[in-house]
């Protein structure tokens, strides 16, 4: 999955400014990709929300010296968020390759369902706990 | 995996281009301390490592690509992009190696046992594919001309 391009980047202009902009559009990519992955069987939309999380991350691991608080607590929601959806790719990558070996596929399903579960709570804890929005107010 | 580690003297109110210097030089060394011993398959965390750290160093050649000469730029990132792609194809076959020996060895059925046993075959088979594929991205000269490739990066964002 590309990711959506940040306009108006300066290489020129501080840090601050610039690192804002690259913030405000991963995590409008990340709130974009969350709804339809939060349909249980959409795999595809889940795994490109994993790497979604995982760019929001990244950023925020070079960049949340510039703001505070808010940009840890959401990097550490971004690493919790790509670290089950990680492992919900795992079972799904796993699951065609376990065809015939029945307690293998249950054990995959099971699996899934229980890391789906921990997404869903995941997700709604940081969204609607404030998390994402935290952050943007923080860019400011 | 080790934490990222932090950027010194990383300041937001210097310029975008200068603060892309910084962290790409630190990036890039947290790549090349992870390089030893990934093709040991017995300590699959080595190449874990050197996969989330050259993770790392792509995100941070995407984060501040506008500061660096366009061409020099994305040949660099080509290069890191198939380094992690190469660790990525090795990975998966340990993550699934770990997870079905685990299985075999503790909850599964006597009848299914074998079949995991052929699945796990299958699977080391392919995770010594993998660990060929890989082997010419991680040899000293390779990582050596991808460091000098990267220090040009990082000497032009400064200038």
């Amino acid at each position: 999955m590309k990711a959506r391009p940040v306009e108006g980047l300066s290489p020129g202009a501080p840090l601050r400014p610039n690192a804002a902009r690259i913030v405000a559009t991963r995590i409008g990519e990340l709130r974009a990709l969350a709804e339809p992955a939060l349909d249980p069987a959409a795999s595809t939309a889940q795994h490109d929300l994993r790497i979604a999380a995982k760019r929001l991350r990244y950023v925020l691991e070079i960049t949340e010296v510039c703001f505070g608080p808010e940009a840890k607590a959401a990097r550490r929601a971004a690493k919790d968020l790509q670290g089950v959806l990680g492992e919900i790719h795992d079972c799904d990558v796993m699951l065609p390759r376990a065809w015939g070996i029945e307690s293998l596929r249950d054990l995959l399903r099971t699996r899934r369902e229980l890391l789906f579960r921990r997404f869903l709570e995941l997700w709604r804890e940081h969204d609607e706990g404030g998390t994402w929005a935290a952050l943007e107010r923080a860019l400011h | 995996m080790a934490r990222a580690r932090e950027v010194p003297g990383l300041d937001c109110e210097e310029p975008f281009s200068a603060a892309a210097a910084r962290v790409v030089e630190v990036r890039s060394a947290e790549v090349f301390e992870q390089a030893h011993d990934v093709l040991d398959t017995d300590d699959i965390e080595r190449l874990h490592d050197m996969r989330v750290a050259t993770r790392r160093l792509r995100a941070a050649l995407e984060v501040f690509a506008p500061c660096f000469p366009a061409k020099r730029h994305r040949k660099a990132l080509k290069r890191v992009k198939a380094l992690a792609d190469a660790l990525g194809e090795r990975r998966d076959r340990d993550v699934s190696i770990e997870l079905l020996e685990s299985f075999a060895a503790g909850e599964a059925p006597e009848g299914d046992r074998a079949a995991i046993v052929t699945l796990i075959e299958r699977l080391r088979a392919e995770q010594h594919e993998a660990n060929e594929a890989l082997a010419p991205f991680v040899a000293p000269k390779r990582l050596k001309k991808l460091r000098r490739r990267l220090r040009k990066l990082t000497k032009a964002a400064r200038k």
